[in-house]
């Protein structure tokens, strides 16, 4: 999904979850939700306009509607009117609360929907704003497999043919499991990416030579899990003698990905090598890194240690010619 | 919707609609692969709702392109032209296959 969300797609995915009526004829807005936080347009009732954040969802609750029944008739519709001196995507009423004529009309006037849920505001707020970061998290679909192995999400890139789901398939074997094969969906929640398989091809995989299988059939329900965090791309590539490869491990390399920088191993691929069993040593590894110890770094400290020492003997000895 | 392989700096593009009238179904999408694997360029084909590599099959055919839908077909590489030519020859001449 893009950035624009129309109120009658909210609607539509959210209706039952808030029980939603629909006081306007219709749900047909003159501009789309287009960000996911919401705003009480209870200053701009009262006249003050700055700051009058128009492009969010307007929730009006019950202090809104006991300034609004303090006022005349005539003072209530002017009150009314400044909301719609701007084009709203839609007004939610919370608390199942009985709205002023006025601000029907005035919507239906200004195609504004009207909505109301029966649940209280706060409560009601805070599912509201988890449904809309969901909506309008960051996301982009890529070209990998997505494993699961020993609890670290594997996200394997590489050129077509060069044989991911093959891994993905000898991983699952071994006890692993498949998140998404060949199509990988990605969506950001602070600095957390999430990688799931498209609905519809959800567990299938392409073997070439075998053609189309599903793992939870083959596997079973073991063999497969919906969603996985995205711990480390392991990027395949053609093994070229040539090539500066990796060989020590001290440094870090990142891939960034919807902005958040995700570890990345280049692992060169040539017939006979198990990748299977490199990878299992990746998760685990990045297991340890996780938890703090490091084995390239470890193995630094102790050379540099043992060099240090066997220094301070040389200098030692150096003069003493006992 | 964004995606992670949309930044060619060099490519062909051209637009592709589907002939076909059951859509770009597993065995049509099995075609697509096939011919885009014989050239060496990466192409990409993209509906307005994603973008996905024309030489993947689960790729294709997640795309769930109809009948009447347009396509966007990116490629990049030594091939790009080749490619592009083809593979629009493809979806105009229906697959060349009977629909079933």
């Amino acid at each position: 999904m893009g950035n624009e969300y129309s109120t009658e797609e909210f609607y539509k995915e959210t209706y039952e979850e808030f029980d939603f009526d629909i006081l306007t004829t219709g749900l047909t807005s003159k501009v789309p939700i287009t960000v996911p936080d919401i705003h009480r347009p209870a200053f701009a009732l009262t006249g003050f306009m700055e700051n009058y954040l128009y492009q969010r969802i307007q929730i009006i609750g019950e202090t809104e509607l006991l300034y609004l029944r303090s006022l005349s008739p005539k003072q209530q519709k002017e009150a009314i009117q400044r909301l719609f001196t701007k084009p709203l995507p839609c007004i939610i009423i919370t608390k199942g609360l009985e709205v002023p004529n006025d601000l029907i009309s005035l919507a239906e006037e200004h195609a504004v929907p009207v909505i109301r849920t029966p649940l209280s505001t706060t409560p009601f707020i805070h599912s509201l704003t988890g449904h809309l970061e969901t909506v309008f998290a960051p996301r982009a679909t890529t070209h990998g497999s997505l494993v699961d192995v020993y609890g670290v999400g594997l996200l394997f890139m590489g050129k077509s043919g060069i044989g991911k789901s093959e891994i993905a398939l000898d991983l699952v074997e071994r006890g692993h499991r498949l998140v998404a094969d060949d199509v990988v969906e990605i969506t950001r929640h602070g600095d957390v990416l999430i990688g799931r398989g498209q609905e519809h091809l959800r567990h299938f995989m392409e073997i070439r030579g075998l053609g189309i299988i599903n793992v939870m059939d083959v596997f079973g329900i073991r063999a497969g899990r919906i969603q996985k965090r995205i711990e480390v791309v392991v990027q395949l590539e053609v093994w070229d003698p040539k090539r500066d490869w990796d060989r020590l491990g001290l440094d870090e390399h990142y891939m960034e990905i919807l902005g958040v920088n995700v570890r990345q191993l280049i692992i060169p691929v040539y017939p006979g090598k198990n990748i299977t069993v490199i990878s299992e040593a990746i998760a685990l590894n990045h297991m340890l890194k996780v938890y703090g110890i490091d084995a390239a770094k470890r193995l630094d400290k102790q050379l540099v240690d043992m060099m240090e020492s066997d220094k301070k003997t040389r200098r030692y000895l150096k003069y003493d010619t006992e | 919707m964004e995606c992670l392989f949309n930044t060619f700096s060099q490519m062909v593009t051209g637009t592709v609609k589907v002939l076909n009238e059951n859509g770009i179904h597993l065995r049509l999408a099995g075609e697509l692969v096939k011919a885009a694997s014989r050239f060496e360029s990466r192409i990409t084909i993209a509906s307005d709702e994603q973008q996905v590599d024309a030489k993947s099959i689960l790729g294709v055919a997640g795309l769930g392109a109809e009948f009447g839908v347009e396509l966007l077909i990116q490629a990049t590489g030594n091939d790009e032209n080749e490619a592009l030519a083809f593979l629009k020859q493809l979806f105009e001449n229906k697959f060349a296959i009977k629909d079933d």
